[in-house]
């Protein structure tokens, strides 16, 4: 057995594929010349809409403190450093400048939904007075006839400047059969294409649109693909998670407003800012793994006291995401949160992967860092056989802490 | 004359298809051309698997399938003469979780669907503040139904999709700290039903009698009252009125009503059929327009939802203004509102009697994987009505895994010359505007029709 806890640390925690936080002064100096610049150009353009953002706060009784409260919570969401508060704040009052259109195709609604809860001031406020969506079939105002005419007059009007938001999966079996959409019935497919062609860029929203998500679970008996197996040639930017953050959704539109680009990607083109580090890394609950302190089996003592979930099914170490920090529902609450642990929903394939109360050691999964993880499943498989056999939680910390003789002495 | 349209603002879409003859609807097809294959998606997997996939059926009602399956599950348990125990707090907290969704959809679907559509025939200025995003109560609303989900997060983690509930309790011990946050949430929920929806004391509505009561008042209730009168919705959107209501909890009995006999229900007696419904790798028949399946019992279509939960458990507003006006759009929304109300009264209750020392959850003395082979059925009253979930176990993986939403019995195709519910409902409006409030007022799921 590897005989030291800081083996556990190392693996669980290293650097290599986490965001560099810090990449010198230089390069944010220069960022920030950059977005000086995007947003006073933005500014000269006319708004789509003629709702601003300073109007909505005063008007819903938001406080300017909350208010900034809330952009430097942005900020630190995006990864930038303070001095870019100002043009955050300046980039959310510029949000009507920037049309949006959100399509559903193979979905639950559940991007959807998430987002009508947003972060405060509520994204009511936020992304429906000020942000320009021009289309969105379940909250926009327009039925029928009229919301189809709206589609094709915001994708015409708006030719190679709207953001594209897609939630749900692409079925291709028998020539697209599982999903049709509009008067005219063409295919999920056909519609994506058609409305991504002119797209600024395509934001993929959720597992589903990102990986293919639940509809591609196995046998994919619709032959569901992700929005990137399709689209190409076009910035595209994933959002998955199930369903995803919407503080991520909003953060990907202001450092598009902020910048004019994508965020940096990750090898999946989910936005290093939200998928740079694991939910193990910043869990509230890493204290007790690396005490080896674990729920042995849910409604036990260790549940009770908040232990760690890793040995009843918890994905957190293999999973790229931020809602151990951003948290569900204004940051109500997690699944960890809540003695559930992670199912890894952000990853690609989880349902087939990680699915529900399966413990890592015994899944045979591989890791999205490549190798490493594996010597941890194996390690993590060490633990369990080592509790199993009557060592004791205690013991096995202490062990593995390389602390062995000393305890042994004590025994 | 026949006329396509779509109708959008439904999470997902629909088609409907109608033909006119003299300027009324004298036939309609609704067709849901989305499909995803749940139950081919939940064959072959672990058991506990299917924990987490069917909340995924439908973002807005995650919790009702969650419940179902965590209910089926434990009916495989009593099947083979194990049965679990779960504590008062586990099962309390299953309810308030699904009962606080119930209360968002409702509030969502009425400030986001309902008003928004049924304002626009009228040309009063008054009635701009229901428009879509732009107008003051749709984002009352939407922030009512945001703030009081929160309620459920506290304790599941998260929502949509949340998986904390198990065979044989839940996962989750909320601290008196949230039990308390809870109820926070709960206030503000009633406080907005009280000053925006009724525009009265709660203890005063409890004592209406019909719909005259609103006359004086100035919520949103009774707006969308004026508006169904001046509008026929008070004749408009009847269907078969028999009603079904397949399982029971602190508010809702279970039941069924044709005409005025209430008689119990036997879930052996439900059954789906889809003859005029798409078939997965089946080349398509002339017949076949839809990816919803029809759901029966004992061979006859029902209405689900609440409507007929307001009628088979007997509340008093729902009954009287059944007696006038019968299924029509007015009782069928007003009976949505009027759970609602309910629903938040009870659940701040529910709440309060959360014991936490008890514990969340019991760990069962077999694992699934010792039963082997058999089956476990439920029913759920989810926010659009009765889910049914039916699995089958053999060698416990899953066989079988049959799905029966809430929005099949109203939305799905009629069969043997008998018109579906909403169908039937849809068939003598006079206008289209009429005839998607008529199909709106069944609270339309796509996602959850085809799954
Ligand atoms: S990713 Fe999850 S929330 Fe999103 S559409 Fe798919 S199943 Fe629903
Ligand atoms: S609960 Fe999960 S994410 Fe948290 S420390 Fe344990 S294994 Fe890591």
């Amino acid at each position: 057995m590897v005989d030291s806890q800081d083996m556990v640390k190392k693996v669980f925690t290293q650097k290599s594929a986490r965001i560099d936080t810090n990449k010198g002064e230089n390069y944010y100096n220069n960022l920030f010349e950059k977005a000086k610049q995007r947003l006073s150009t933005l500014k000269k353009q006319a708004p789509l809409k003629d709702i601003d953002m300073v109007d909505v706060i005063e008007t819903e009784g938001i406080n300017r403190r909350d208010f900034m409260k809330w952009v430097s919570g942005t900020t630190a969401t995006l990864m930038l450093p303070p001095m870019f508060e100002p043009l955050v704040a300046e980039a959310t009052e510029l949000m009507n400048r920037v049309p949006v259109v959100w399509i559903e195709l193979q979905d639950c609604a559940g991007n959807s939904e998430a987002l009508l809860r947003s972060a405060s001031p509520t994204v009511d406020d936020l992304l429906f007075d000020v942000l320009s969506l021009e289309f969105h079939e379940t909250l926009q105002a327009a039925a029928g006839h009229d919301a189809d005419r709206q589609l094709e007059d915001a994708v015409e009007h708006f030719k190679g400047q709207y953001l594209l938001f897609v939630e749900g999966a692409i079925p291709m079996a028998n020539n697209g059969m599982y999903g049709t959409i509009g008067a005219s019935g063409e295919t999920f497919h056909e519609h994506l294409m058609r409305m991504s062609k002119d797209a600024a860029a395509v934001i993929a929203v959720g597992t589903c649109a990102t990986f293919g998500g639940i509809p591609a679970a196995a046998p994919n008996p619709t032959g569901a693909v992700g929005v990137m197996d399709l689209v190409k040639g076009k910035p595209l930017i994933n959002i998955p998670a199930c369903p995803a953050n919407p503080a991520n959704m909003v953060g990907v539109i202001l450092h598009y407003i902020l910048t004019g680009q994508v965020p940096e990607l990750d090898s999946l083109l989910r936005p290093k800012f939200a998928f740079g580090y694991r939910i193990h890394d910043n869990c509230e609950r890493r204290a007790h793994f690396d005490a080896g302190e674990f729920v042995e089996e849910f409604g036990d003592d260790g549940a009770k006291n908040n232990w760690c979930l890793y040995k009843v099914g918890c994905k957190g170490p293999m999973t790229f995401n931020n809602c151990s920090i951003i948290r569900y529902n204004e940051g109500t609450n997690w699944p960890v949160g809540v003695g559930r642990g992670c199912i890894g929903c952000s990853e690609p394939d989880f349902w087939d992967k990680y699915a529900y109360q399966r413990p890592m050691a015994g899944a045979n999964i591989k890791a999205p860092t490549g190798g490493v993880e594996k010597t941890v499943d194996e390690f993590g498989l060490g633990l369990l056989t080592a509790t199993a056999v009557g060592i004791g939680v205690h013991a096995v910390a202490s062990a593995v802490a390389g602390k062995k003789s000393e305890h042994n002495e004590e025994e | 004359m026949k006329t396509l349209n779509i109708v959008e603002r439904i999470e997902g879409e629909a088609k409907l298809v109608c033909n006119w003859e003299d300027e009324k609807i004298t036939d309609a097809q609704i067709q849901f051309l989305n499909f995803r294959g749940f139950e081919y998606i939940l064959k072959d997997k672990p058991a506990l698997d299917a924990l987490v996939y069917t909340p995924r059926i439908c973002g807005i009602c995650g919790q009702a399938h969650l419940k179902a399956t965590a209910q089926a599950l434990e009916n495989i348990y009593e099947s083979v003469n194990e049965p679990l125990y779960i504590t008062d707090k586990a099962k309390l907290l299953r309810e308030i979780g699904l009962n606080i969704e119930i209360i968002d959809s409702h509030i969502k679907w009425f400030y986001l669907f309902i008003m928004p559509d049924i304002a626009k025939l009228s040309k009063d200025e008054k009635y701009l503040k229901y428009e879509a995003i732009k107008g003051e109560s749709w984002r009352k609303g939407t922030y009512a139904a945001s703030e009081s989900i929160k309620a459920l997060a506290v304790f599941a983690g998260q929502w949509p999709h949340t998986s904390y509930m198990l065979p044989g309790g839940v996962m989750s011990d909320p601290t008196l700290f949230d039990i308390m946050t809870m109820q926070n949430y709960m206030d503000q929920t009633l406080h907005f039903i009280e000053k925006e929806l009724i525009g009265d004391e709660i203890e005063n509505y409890f004592n209406f009698n019909n719909i005259s009561d609103f006359d004086s008042l100035n919520g949103a209730l009774s707006d969308f009252i004026k508006l169904c009168l001046e509008n026929d919705f008070h004749n408009l959107g009847k269907s078969y009125n028999s009603h079904i209501v397949l399982s029971k909890n602190y508010l809702f009995e279970s039941g069924r009503i044709e005409i005025k006999n209430r008689q119990s229900v036997d879930l052996s007696l439900v059954k789906e059929e889809d003859i005029n419904s798409f078939k997965m790798n089946e080349p398509r028949r002339d017949n076949e327009y839809t990816w919803a399946k029809t759901a029966l019992y004992n061979d006859k279509p029902y209405e689900t939802g609440p409507l007929s939960r307001a009628l088979i458990s007997n509340r008093k507003l729902i009954k009287n203004m059944h007696k006038e006006y019968n299924d029509s759009v007015l009782t069928r929304v007003m009976a949505r509102m009027d759970e609602l109300i309910y629903l938040v009264f009870i659940t701040k209750k529910l709440i309060k009697q959360v014991d936490i020392s008890q514990d969340s959850f019991i760990p069962p003395k077999l694992s699934l994987k010792d039963i082997g082979t058999a089956t476990g059925i439920s029913a759920v009253e989810a926010a659009r009505g009765s889910l049914l979930h039916k699995v089958t176990l053999e060698n416990s993986i899953i066989k079988n895994y049959d799905v029966i939403t809430p929005s099949v019995w109203n939305l799905g195709p009629g069969i043997n010359e008998k018109y579906g519910i909403a169908q039937k409902a849809i068939i003598g409006a006079n206008s289209l505007e009429k005839a998607y409030i008529i199909l709106r007022s069944f609270d339309v799921c796509s996602v959850c029709t085809t799954h």
